[in-house]
């Protein structure tokens, strides 16, 4: 079915277009006063809002165990394949009887989707909110077991950044 | 023959035959596990549950024989049998079957090596229900180790006693047993007889849930992580059918690939874990010459020059002939390139034969598994393609005062004798072909590296005159060659042939026109049971 | 002419050419800072307080980078153009008087670097040579983007030049002379003895025609990132290409100048008799041009973060279609009202 669109004739008034610029002028003059909305970085820190994805973390339980038992379903799931688990019996008595003796994640493949998160069957894999881990060679950019288990001891208690806010004022 | 009629699709099966496999025959799906081919049947885990018009409860179908009916008893009138697998009654049946199974299972698939490969997982995603509506402590009992590198987690155990049926009929030794009833049922040994037999390792195979886990591999790996290949056992001269599970060049685990012409559904633990011993040696990987009792290394044309040097001038002397080393433990096609070097470059200068072969004794098992006393893959396959040899050419090379050999190595589960050691000591010029430092490789002059036994390419013909093709499952290493491909450089050098085969394919085809038992062998004819000579002398 | 004269036409030139170049550079940052704050950002504050030293680190970025001339270019031209857009940018303020004529030593001294009878002949003169800048740029680049850019700078000058001067003719008209001076002494006195005033639509013409001849946004055809990659500038860099910047630049000032010269009573402050002032009175007639001045190239900035890009065939037709009648009509107007009213 045809629908008949009738398009704006413009009045003589429109065609002088000034009204109309001067309209946009005022637009733009209004925003000069507005707030801005610029984080200026590295004085100020953007603070990520909770469910943030960024950097991993491999949880502990309260008695030092690691969470995780290398099942590998969050290698599995991940889409870009940066993470390596290498199995082998836990040294713990309690617990579950088998655990990661490495676990590397290659930050520079990952996309950050937390599909490892949400296939994590132990709950052991998650996503932090620190964004800002910058560095100069890749291979600073491969996270080990150690390194997860750190920014889980970074990360645990609170937000990152606002934590850094606080301890900064 | 008694017409059978299972959901909808009419099947006409043998007298006798059990439902489950006429079901199975012809790809229908019916879920078990108690059930195995080779083994007794048993009934115990009631997952085979089928719906049969005209009985009053449902029947388990591994255990029901079709028969003829009586003419006026016949369903519709022409139906011996009718089947269903798929009414409500029957899904009802299986939920209530697997939710029983799964009272006591820890659920803990994260951590099951299992995982992946497990029927207990497949049939509850398929069969089950959601949620278990048990809420009592489940019972939580110890892992314990079985002997012969098998461990028990009790725990996931679902009594199918497939394992306790392999110990008694396959294996015959009947360590495991079914111990205490009901709640406390559990898989047992007697505390003075643990597991221990050369098949021990099936029953981590035929287990169908995580409950028997096998040392070498408990978590090693994820089985979704690895590639499998189906390849065939080197260890003796059998020739089981296996597939190995590797990942990156690095091979995890074992385990048996059913060829009902061959091994059935088994292996021995020799072959099972036969890996590990490709894993420690010390591999040769480029070509090494002896300079001042040092290894050097050369090139490959600074080799196949040496050894033009060293073997194919005539020089003056009684010592001028040429001793070949063939191999039983190299495929065909190296050893049929290696013969054709020998007959037609060296000629009459060449004496060949093998080293002394290893020989066990032969064992059998009241399943009919059989283990070789022979220790080579292809002792058959080199007979066929080699028509003279000496099995132990020791006397001869004394005899005829031999100065120069080249060697196809066995590998490294070979030892020498004092008296070979001294022969090879009195050499003028040895050319090794070999993969590892193995005690022949050690006195040579000169290294050319193959493949190991995991990297070569090529047919295998075993001792009942079967032929089947041997796949590669890890790359070659460094700058190593197939084995076929050295020989054929060398006859390129020594001999000014102009052979130019770029696959272990074309050998096999040249070996179709030379040999007879090979006559008409493809690749694609031997698949991955392969094909007996036998078969083919009664079809031509 | 004596030695003193010397010395202040001098100073004069030097206290011109500074203030220009000065207003060059506090343009660059004005531009980036005001165009940030209208898109609700911040824009460069990290070099100095408010970033105010930020053009001095662009000047010192310029002054590093490699200067890449292109095999292909023909080269003294190539090395010329910068320099022929930027000359008579500079020059034009020569004619413009940015305060009143104070008396200093005794002497009585114009704020203005050469009083040229023809004045605004001149300036019209110069802006057209600016041209050739950015047509030799552009052809002497050999490159397919910037000989189109050049090309469109020199129709789109073209077609503006005649409106800008028919707007302007309607003032010389009012004034009865070509002299700036004059111009500016025409409109001096009573509350709305202003041009703009006296003459809305001259100065509207005069006021699009303007950012036409400047090539600012929205008549920026010669550079039109989004078409030509950077117009007739494309294959230039380090200081030339910063020299095409600071003409950029240069020319805003002097046509935002003309402007308040020829519409908004040059130095003038309305209802103030600044020559009875005396000496304070130029002082306060300076500032009165430097901010009607700076509110002009305020006006620019905040036009180009505001208007979209005309297309090319909407240009011409604004320009030959529209402004060109308007002005003429405006002409024949200006001059029956003179006529009926003398």
């Amino acid at each position: 079915m045809a629908t008949i669109v009738k398009s704006y004739e413009p009045t003589f008034w429109d065609r002088l277009y000034i009204p109309a610029l001067v309209k946009g002028l005022m637009v733009t003059i209004r925003h000069i006063f507005k707030k801005k909305v610029t984080i200026q970085y590295p004085d100020e820190k953007h603070i990520p809002p909770e469910g943030y994805r960024g950097l991993h973390r491999l949880n502990k339980f309260d008695d030092g165990r690691i969470k995780c038992v290398a099942c590998e379903m969050c290698a599995a799931a991940c889409p870009s394949h940066c993470i390596h688990i290498v199995p082998d019996a836990s040294p713990w008595e309690e617990g579950k009887e088998r655990y990661p003796v490495r676990f590397d994640i290659d930050l520079l493949r990952c996309i950050y989707c937390g599909f490892c998160e949400m296939a994590c069957p132990e709950e052991a894999i998650e996503l932090t909110e620190i964004y800002d881990f910058a560095d100069y060679t890749r291979e600073s950019f491969l996270i080990d077991k150690d390194g997860l288990l750190e920014v889980y001891e970074m990360t645990k208690d609170e937000n990152f950044y606002l934590r850094e806010k606080e301890n900064a004022a | 023959m008694p017409l059978l009629k299972i959901d909808d699709r009419e099947i006409e099966v043998a007298a006798g035959t059990t439902v489950l496999d006429a079901a199975l025959a012809n790809d229908i799906e019916i879920p078990h596990y108690c059930y195995h081919p080779v083994l007794e049947i048993v009934g115990s885990c009631r997952m085979c549950m089928v719906e049969i018009e005209g009985m009053p409860k449902l029947q388990v179908s591994c255990n029901t024989r079709i028969g003829n009916a009586l003419p006026d008893r016949k369903v519709d009138g022409m139906y011996d049998m009718v089947v269903s697998t798929k009414s409500d009654i029957v899904k009802r049946a299986r939920e209530n079957t697997l939710e029983f199974l799964l009272l006591n299972h820890p659920l803990d698939c994260p951590v099951c090596d299992q995982a992946g490969e497990c029927f207990l997982q497949d049939y509850s995603f398929r069969y089950g229900r959601a949620h278990s509506r048990f809420e009592d402590e489940k019972r939580v009992r110890p892992a314990e180790d079985l002997g012969a590198g098998v461990v028990i987690n009790q725990n996931r155990c679902i009594m199918c006693t497939r394992c306790v049926r392999f110990t008694r009929e396959i294996s015959g030794t009947g360590e495991l047993f079914v111990q205490q009833r009901g709640n406390s049922t559990k898989i047992s040994i007697l505390e003075d007889k643990p597991l221990d037999n050369l098949l021990a390792g099936n029953v981590t195979d035929i287990c169908p849930v995580g409950a028997l886990l096998s040392k070498d591999y408990i978590h090693r790996n994820r089985i979704w992580n690895l590639d499998r290949q189906p390849s065939v056992c080197q260890e003796c001269s059998v020739g089981c059918n296996v597939d190995i599970y590797h990942k990156n060049g690095k091979v995890f685990r074992t385990s048996a690939r059913e060829n009902l012409d061959v091994n059935g559904y088994f292996i021995c633990d020799t072959g099972r874990y036969s890996y590990h011993d490709y894993e420690a040696v010390e591999r040769v990987t480029s070509p090494m010459i002896r300079k001042d009792k040092k290894w050097q290394k050369i090139s490959w044309d600074g080799a196949f020059k040496e050894i033009f040097e060293k073997l194919g001038r005539k020089k003056e002397g009684d010592s001028n002939n040429v001793a070949g080393i063939f191999s039983p433990f190299h495929t065909s096609e190296a050893n049929f390139m290696f013969a054709r070097l020998m007959q037609n470059v060296f000629k009459e200068r060449a004496v060949i034969g093998t080293l002394p072969l290893p020989k066990e004794e032969e064992k059998k098992f009241p399943g009919g598994f059989r283990i070789s006393g022979d220790c080579s893959p292809n002792w058959r396959g080199l007979t066929e393609v080699s028509s003279y040899i000496y099995e132990d050419i020791f006397n001869e090379l004394k005899k005829q005062k031999i100065k120069l050999m080249y060697a196809l190595d066995d590998g490294v589960n070979r030892e020498l004798t004092q008296e070979w050691k001294d022969l090879l000591r009195n050499l003028d010029f040895l050319v090794v072909q070999t993969y590892a430092m193995t005690p022949l490789a050690e006195r040579a002059h000169l290294l050319l590296p193959g493949a190991a036994p995991l990297e070569r390419e090529g047919t295998l013909m075993n001792d009942s005159g079967r032929i089947q093709w041997l796949r590669p499952v890890i790359p070659l290493k460094g700058s190593s060659r197939p084995d076929w491909k050295i020989v054929m450089e060398v006859m390129n050098t020594v001999g000014k042939r102009e052979l130019d085969y770029s696959h272990v394919n074309e050998v096999l085809a040249e070996m179709n026109e030379r040999i007879p038992a090979y006559e008409g062998v493809t690749f694609f004819k031997l698949g991955e049971s392969g094909m007996s000579i036998n078969e083919e002398a009664r079809e031509s | 002419m004596d030695g003193l004269s010397i010395t202040v036409m001098i100073v004069k030139v030097l206290i011109v050419f500074a203030g220009v170049m000065i207003g060059v550079m506090a343009m660059t940052l004005a531009e980036r800072r005001i165009s940030a704050f209208m898109q609700d950002r911040l824009g460069p504050n990290r070099v100095g307080p408010k970033g105010i030293l930020q053009p001095i680190a662009d000047g010192i970025k310029f002054l590093m980078k490699e200067d890449i001339i292109p095999t292909a270019a023909v080269k003294p031209i190539y090395i010329l153009a910068p320099a022929m857009l930027i000359i008579p940018a500079l020059m034009t303020f020569a004619v413009i008087p940015f305060g009143q004529t104070v008396t200093l030593f005794g002497k009585q001294i114009a704020l203005q670097v050469a009083d040229v009878n023809i004045g605004i002949l001149y300036i019209f003169a110069l802006t057209s040579v600016g041209v050739y800048g950015l047509v030799l740029a552009g052809w002497s680049s050999n490159s397919k983007y910037p000989l189109l850019g050049g090309l469109r700078s020199s129709a789109q000058l073209i077609s503006y030049e005649l409106a800008m001067g028919l707007a302007a003719v309607s003032v010389i008209m009012m004034a009865g002379s070509l002299e700036l001076n004059d111009i500016v002494a025409a409109q001096q006195g009573e509350l709305f003895s202003w041009n703009i005033c006296r003459q809305p639509l001259a100065f509207l013409i005069f006021l699009i025609a303007v950012y036409a001849e400047t090539n600012r946004l929205p008549f920026d055809m010669t550079e039109a990132e989004q078409e030509l990659v950077g117009g007739y500038h494309t294959e230039y860099s380090s200081m030339k290409f910063s020299m095409f910047f600071m003409a950029e630049y240069a020319n805003m000032i002097t046509a935002a100048a003309l402007t308040v010269t020829l519409f908004f009573g040059g130095w003038d402050i309305p209802l103030v008799n600044e020559v009875s002032l005396g000496f304070f009175g130029g002082i306060l007639s300076v500032m009165a041009f430097a901010v009607k001045t700076a509110f002009f190239l305020f006006l620019f900035i905040w036009v180009r973060w505001t208007f979209p890009r005309f297309r090319y065939d909407q240009l011409m037709r604004l320009g030959w279609k529209v402004l060109l009648p308007l002005a003429l009509l405006n002409i024949i107007i200006t001059g029956a009202i003179m006529v009926f009213t003398a």
